[in-house]
């Protein structure tokens, strides 16, 4: 079939990969047979090709396969959203327990120092500090007075120790018997002293005393 | 079917050397639905193929690195566009070639030279003295292989793209004749050609290199 070394040569690289027809591999084989110089030519084909075989193959070194997964990753995740979201998980994520630390830190602190300002309240009602206050009666002692028909309206001055230093009569009855009674209500009756500025203080008020008739 | 049971049927498929595209489909749809472990898993698979595939093909294998991280990008994004008319070696591998091609074409890049730190290790294995003991070889024949590959390296390497690229995806890879068409682009007459051509260049580098006796 092949006339001649060069013909052969030509085929060398089909033959190796076992490409060439049962006749040209037949013809090949005659041929190294008798022909020396051919036959060790093949033989270099043959150990280049083992040669080539035998390379050591190229790994990926360890640094390299951990920055591909990185990088690959990083690019195919490559959307808006997907960028903005993987951005705030980078960003918040951080300074996430940081944040929560300072806002709790910071409402202990509000709620002791607000804790420490607040005034506590008062047991007593508040003083009107300001303005002057009369004089009152706190508890009027409960005894009879005829006082007729018209009512007896009397003046009676207190002092800052809440006691009453005298009355005087300006309307009304005034018999030695409704004065006598009424030496003994105002003698026993309990009152609040006038105060200025929240100070008890000396003060005289108007007390009314009138009979109440109830029909019944 | 979850995803790593996906993974792992079609690991055991793969690993069987049954990467068909029927066994493969699995795997195709859990990246196309955008799985994590899927992509774990095709890079755990294919990256030492794809980068020792780059590294033969490339002038300078310290740019490998490089494309291989561009190869696996362009694979992720798109894998949509995979409709399974070639496997997925197939596939990765068209990419990786075309990448290695395209990579480097202008001046500033085939001029530059990365700086290197004498603290990498080689990816190539090298081999240690405990590792000749356990071979069987003395010191002197593994010096001997060390200096052959280096030389077949260098050969290698100094053969134009399109043969560099036929002889590698053949004797390196192993591909039939078929897959390098595919993964190529040509026609399974020109891969031939190609083919006995770079080997035969090839030969005559070594010649050149060791001396016709030792090739």
């Amino acid at each position: 079939m092949f006339e001649g070394c060069v013909e052969i040569r030509n085929h060398y690289s089909d033959y190796l990969d076992g490409l060439c027809d049962p006749q040209a591999v037949k013809s090949i084989r005659f041929h190294l047979s008798y022909c020396g110089s051919c036959r060790s030519e093949l033989e270099v084909w043959e150990t280049m090709q083992a040669d080539l075989r035998n390379l050591p193959r190229y790994r990926v070194p360890p640094e390299l396969a951990l920055r591909l997964r990185v990088e690959v990753s990083r690019a195919v995740h490559k959307k808006l959203l997907g960028w903005l979201r993987v951005w705030m998980d980078n960003v918040l994520q951080p300074v996430l327990l940081p944040a929560s630390g300072g806002v709790l830190a910071a409402l202990v602190c509000f709620c002791l120092i607000m804790g420490s300002l607040v005034v506590p309240a008062s047991k007593t009602p508040d003083v009107p500090l300001g303005s002057p206050t009369p004089p009152a009666v706190r508890e009027l002692a409960p005894i009879d007075i005829t006082t007729g028909d018209a009512p007896v309206v009397v003046v009676v001055p207190v002092d800052a120790g809440g006691r009453a230093t005298g009355y005087r009569v300006i309307s009304g009855e005034s018999s030695p018997q409704l004065l006598h009674e009424l030496d003994r209500v105002i003698y026993f009756s309990n009152f609040q002293p006038a105060t200025w500025y929240g100070q008890p203080t000396y003060g005289q008020f108007v007390l009314r005393l009138a009979r109440i008739t109830v029909r019944g | 079917m979850g995803v790593m049971d996906t993974a792992r049927t079609v690991g055991i498929a793969l690993d069987g050397a049954l990467s068909s595209t029927y066994e493969e489909a699995p795997l195709v749809a859990e990246l196309q639905a955008g799985s994590e472990q899927a992509y774990s898993y095709l890079l755990g698979r294919y990256q030492n193929q794809v980068f020792n595939l780059i590294s033969r093909i490339l002038e300078n294998p310290a740019e490998a690195p490089d494309v291989l991280q561009e190869v696996f990008i362009k694979v992720f994004k798109g894998i949509r566009q995979f409709h399974g008319d070639s496997s997925l070696k197939t596939w990765i591998y068209r990419i990786a070639i075309h990448e290695a091609s395209n990579h480097r074409r202008g001046w500033m890049r085939r001029h530059w030279h990365e700086p290197m730190s004498i603290d990498d290790t080689p990816g190539e294995g090298g081999s240690s003295m405990a590792e000749v003991r356990a071979g069987g070889q003395t010191p002197y024949q593994v010096l001997e292989q060390a200096e052959r590959q280096e030389i077949m390296r260098r050969a290698l390497a100094s053969l134009a793209l399109p043969y560099r690229t036929v002889v590698v995806l053949r004797e390196v890879e192993g591909l039939a004749y078929d897959e390098i068409a595919q993964v190529t682009g040509m026609a399974e007459g020109t891969v031939k050609s190609r083919l006995m051509r770079g080997r035969e260049l090839l030969r005559r580098k070594l010649v050149g290199c060791l001396g016709k006796t030792d090739v």
